[in-house]
């Protein structure tokens, strides 16, 4: 057993190693972004206003750039979004061209010019241009908003700090840091902010949470290293730690969340774009059971890989999913399956049919599933039918979709008494190795109307319908118990076909940008029809969400209310809750969704 | 007894005579004050005498601080152009550019010359840093509207992740207005540039190319407009291929489910040839 283990762990070991050659061109590729310019500053106090993205710092300011510039004053004023900064009073300016006394300099980054007010025998203002100190041009004019602080006067500073790295366009990185987290002061040795354009770098590898407090402890144009104080619902309050590296075309987040709990899923998610028609995204993930860094009780792995190749007008996809359910052996109580699937998709872009205001798309696709493993449920395989396992099952599918999106009608004149037409039908069949077919498809319809500037509304209806048919047999007859105990004498006509169906009425009221309401009305009719306590609830994610929204057993009614307005220049509150009207033992959703947006 | 009209045509050359001696003054920021000059953040310097009173603008009583940079000040000059009074605030006075008679107070050792980079040009829409000119910071109300893919779950929410929100793929949440369609209305300033992209929520189900692939952000620039309006379209996302919803990795999978319903009553007999 040991030595399974062993083996196991090497072949992990293995794989990481792999992963580690893989993605090894992220970090040697990342310095082709890497800043032109990296500005050093330290001052007796620095503040960062992060909703204007504003550096402003005073006292003993000192200034190093990359290219061995060095400045001292008394005030410190940087706007990192335009990317330029002043500093003001008492300057003293060090540079290629000599040593400079003067009242202020600013540095225009992107445009690489410096304008700069000496104190000589007189005043003067000198502009230099693209970074050569030695020849100034004295007397042009400057730009008129040059030397002018930003209006701070209702603005709240965000972090202060004592030192701050700025990476050109990209990040800063702030030491001895004091954070206000709700007003309440939170030393920190150091605080890192990204503010660049590569969204990479933003990619995470954590679950969802209700709450998480982040430090981005420091980090780089390339790189992030970040702790999270996290809640949600099923862990409660926990650590996690995560580090992004990324790159012009490449990135990659691992991470351990939560480190601080029993079960922790040490993450990887990575991806490449490999010229311009091929893409790679890897997601890793080794679940283990054990007390901080000890001895693991239980551990697991799955692999997801995802492939994409841009052909003309169409593309493929293939998706290899690998789980090991145990990777400890016989002495975990997991179930020991060791599933493998590996699918190739094909779709085509979405084209329009002739000259209709039609839309079409068709998709395919190939997978094989395999596992021969007994565990779950004691079965072996993936399968069992007619007394016979499926350790393998082959499927492929053919899809399609029809699509109108924008029908007007209506006094097409008048935008307020315009009417929108839009309607989807997609349908997908899937055969299976094993004796049986699947067919899905959905119908969307709707009609929209702008009624006021405030007021819109409209009304959709959706069919789902999902066929499950075997060859021979198939379901057969059951009768669950509800929730009083009785049986469900409807679920008896269920064969193995389902249709759900959903009409909406929704209303916007949208006062102004700062202030939204909506009120949206559904009615579920469904079969095989929803009685309370016959179908199990979708399993939820972390934050107590539903993992999927239209499902068996919905209750026929339901009405969601939703606010959203404003509190802050940079915080709307959105506020949103679901009443059922007494389905069972469901009134309202369980909690008020409240989300933190911009 | 003097007659009324006779009272206000005194009263208006009394104001009109203490005028024409009234010291000039001119109200502004600072950005330093060392070496016998206090400059301003127009970046002009003024010679102060060596006897200048600094005083606290809303007393009129010596100020308790020196002058220094950000602090609002009221300078006053004598006939010479050398500052007298520098009245100090940290409530904000207006800060406006120079008049002529005060521009001529200032004090610079080269003789000024036009800069041709300051002449607008037509071309200039957007300077090579991707920084708009010429537009005013006016607020503009953009109406952003997203058509999203026909595969996309009815009950989705949508969002807009962007730059400005450090890639928060739930950043700005959006209207359902019909099946296919989703708005959102904002103030935002003119000048502004924003890189965008359209998630549901996360950043595993982020909009993809037409062609499967990851998109460069969206770019908006806003320029001055009243009204600015963007329609875009998403193609696909990133946990769909064609119209398949792709497997989640977020947590360990549950073992093959061979049934297309995943939530079945339990007890339910798997399918069995009859």
């Amino acid at each position: 057993m040991r030595l399974l283990l062993h083996v196991r762990q090497r072949s992990i070991l293995i794989a990481l190693m792999l992963a580690s050659v893989l993605f090894a061109p992220v970090v040697a590729r990342a310095d082709a972004v890497a800043p032109s310019l990296v500005v050093h500053l330290r001052a007796d106090h620095i503040e960062f206003y992060y909703d204007r993205y504003l550096i402003e710092a005073d006292g003993h300011v000192r200034v190093r750039m990359s290219d061995g510039t060095t400045v001292t004053g008394d005030a410190f004023s940087m706007d990192l979004k335009l990317n330029r900064f002043l500093i003001a009073s008492h300057v003293h300016l060090q540079s290629s061209g000599g040593n400079l006394d003067g009242a202020a300099i600013a540095d225009f980054l992107d445009f690489r010019r410096i304008y700069f007010v000496p104190v000589l025998a007189k005043p003067d203002r000198w502009t230099y241009e693209n970074g050569d100190y030695r020849r100034p041009i004295k007397g042009r004019e400057m730009p008129g908003d040059t030397f002018y602080f930003p209006d701070l006067s209702h603005a709240t500073p965000q972090l202060s700090a004592k030192s701050a790295t700025i990476g050109a366009k990209s990040y800063v990185r702030f030491g001895d840091v004091t954070s206000y987290v709700f007003h309440v002061p939170v030393p920190l040795p150091s605080y890192y902010v990204y503010f660049g354009t590569n969204q990479d770098l933003a990619q995470n590898s954590l679950s969802g949470a209700n709450l998480d407090l982040t430090w981005n402890a420091t980090g780089s144009n390339n790189t992030i290293s970040a702790v999270h104080l996290r809640h949600d619902t099923q862990n409660g309050n926990y650590l996690a730690f995560e580090q992004h590296f990324a790159g012009a075309h490449e990135y990659a987040v691992v991470s351990v969340n939560p480190a601080t709990r029993l079960g922790k899923f040490w993450n990887m998610n990575a991806g490449d774009r490999i010229g311009n028609r091929l893409q790679l995204n890897v997601f890793e993930q080794y679940y283990t059971e054990q007390h901080l860094f000890g001895r693991q009780h239980a551990a697991a792995s799955y692999t997801f890989l995802d492939l994409n190749q841009a052909l003309p007008h169409s593309y493929l996809q293939a998706v290899i999913q690998q789980t090991y359910y145990n990777l400890i052996g016989k002495g975990s109580p997991a179930i020991p399956n060791h599933p493998i699937q590996l699918h190739i998709y094909g779709s085509s872009f979405n084209n329009r049919i002739f000259k209709t205001p039609f839309y079409e798309q068709i998709h395919w696709g190939i997978g094989f599933n395999h596992d021969t493993s007994t565990g779950y449920h004691n079965v072996t395989g993936l399968q069992t039918y007619g007394g016979y396992t499926y350790t393998t099952i082959w499927d492929h599918l053919l899809g399609y979709t029809v699509y109108l999106p924008n029908f007007k009608f209506g006094n097409r004149d008048n935008p307020y008494k315009t009417f929108y037409f839009n309607a989807t039908l997609s349908a997908q069949r899937q055969w299976f190795s094993v004796p049986h077919h699947t067919n899905s498809a959905t119908t969307n319809l709707s009609v929209s109307r702008q009624f006021s500037r405030d007021i819109s509304a409209y009304v959709a209806y959706n069919v789902t319908n999902t066929g499950d048919y075997y060859n021979h047999g198939g379901y057969t007859p059951y009768a669950p118990t509800d929730a009083s105990g009785n049986p469900d004498y409807g679920f008896l006509a269920f064969r193995g076909a389902a249709t759900l169906r959903t009409a909406t009425l929704g209303i916007n009221y949208s006062a102004n940008p700062d202030f939204t309401a909506s009120l949206t009305f559904d009615r579920h009719k469904d079969f095989p029809a929803a009685v309370p306590g016959v179908f199990p609830l979708p399993p939820t994610n972390n934050i107590g969400q539903y993992l999927y929204t239209n499902y068996l057993g919905q209750p026929p009614y339901d009405i969601t209310g939703n606010v959203r307005a404003r509190l802050l220049p940079h915080l709307m509150i959105d506020v949103q809750r679901t009443y059922f009207f007494n389905f069972g033992t469901e009134k309202w959703s369980p909690q008020f969704l409240v989300q933190c947006t911009q | 007894m003097i007659p009324r009209p006779v009272r206000a045509v005194c009263a208006a050359l009394a104001v009109i005579l203490l005028a024409v001696n009234a010291p000039i003054s001119i109200t502004g920021q600072l950005l330093a004050y060392q070496q016998g000059y206090v400059f301003f953040t127009t970046g002009d310097g003024f010679r102060v005498a060596p006897t200048v009173r600094i005083l606290d603008d809303r007393t009129k009583q010596p100020a308790k601080e020196a002058p220094a940079p950000r602090i609002y000040a009221r300078a006053t000059f004598d006939a010479s152009g050398t500052v007298v009074e520098l009245d100090l605030s940290h409530r904000p006075l207006p800060v406006e550019p120079l008049p002529a008679d005060v521009q001529q107070f200032a004090v610079v050792a080269s003789t000024p010359f036009p800069n041709p980079e300051l002449i607008p040009k037509a071309s200039d829409n957007a300077a090579p840093s991707g920084m708009d000119v010429g537009v005013s910071g006016k607020i503009v109300l953009v109406t952003i509207t997203v058509q999203v893919p026909p595969s996309t779950p009815f009950g989705s929410q949508i969002f807009i992740t962007t730059d400005a929100s450090g890639w928060n793929p739930q950043a700005i949440a959006m209207d359902r207005i019909d099946a296919l369609h989703f708005r959102i209305t904002r103030h935002i300033a003119s000048g502004t540039i924003l890189h965008y992209l359209y998630t549901r929520g996360s950043l595993q189900t982020e909009e993809r190319a037409e062609n499967g692939l990851d998109r460069k952000p969206r770019l908006l620039r806003v320029s001055d407009a009243d009204v600015r309006l963007v329609d875009d379209v998403v193609y696909a996302w990133a946990d769909q291929s064609g119209g398949t919803q792709l497997p989640q990795p977020n947590t360990l999978p549950t073992p093959y489910n061979p049934a297309p319903f995943p939530n079945l009553p339990p007890g339910l007999p798997t399918p069995n040839p009859r």
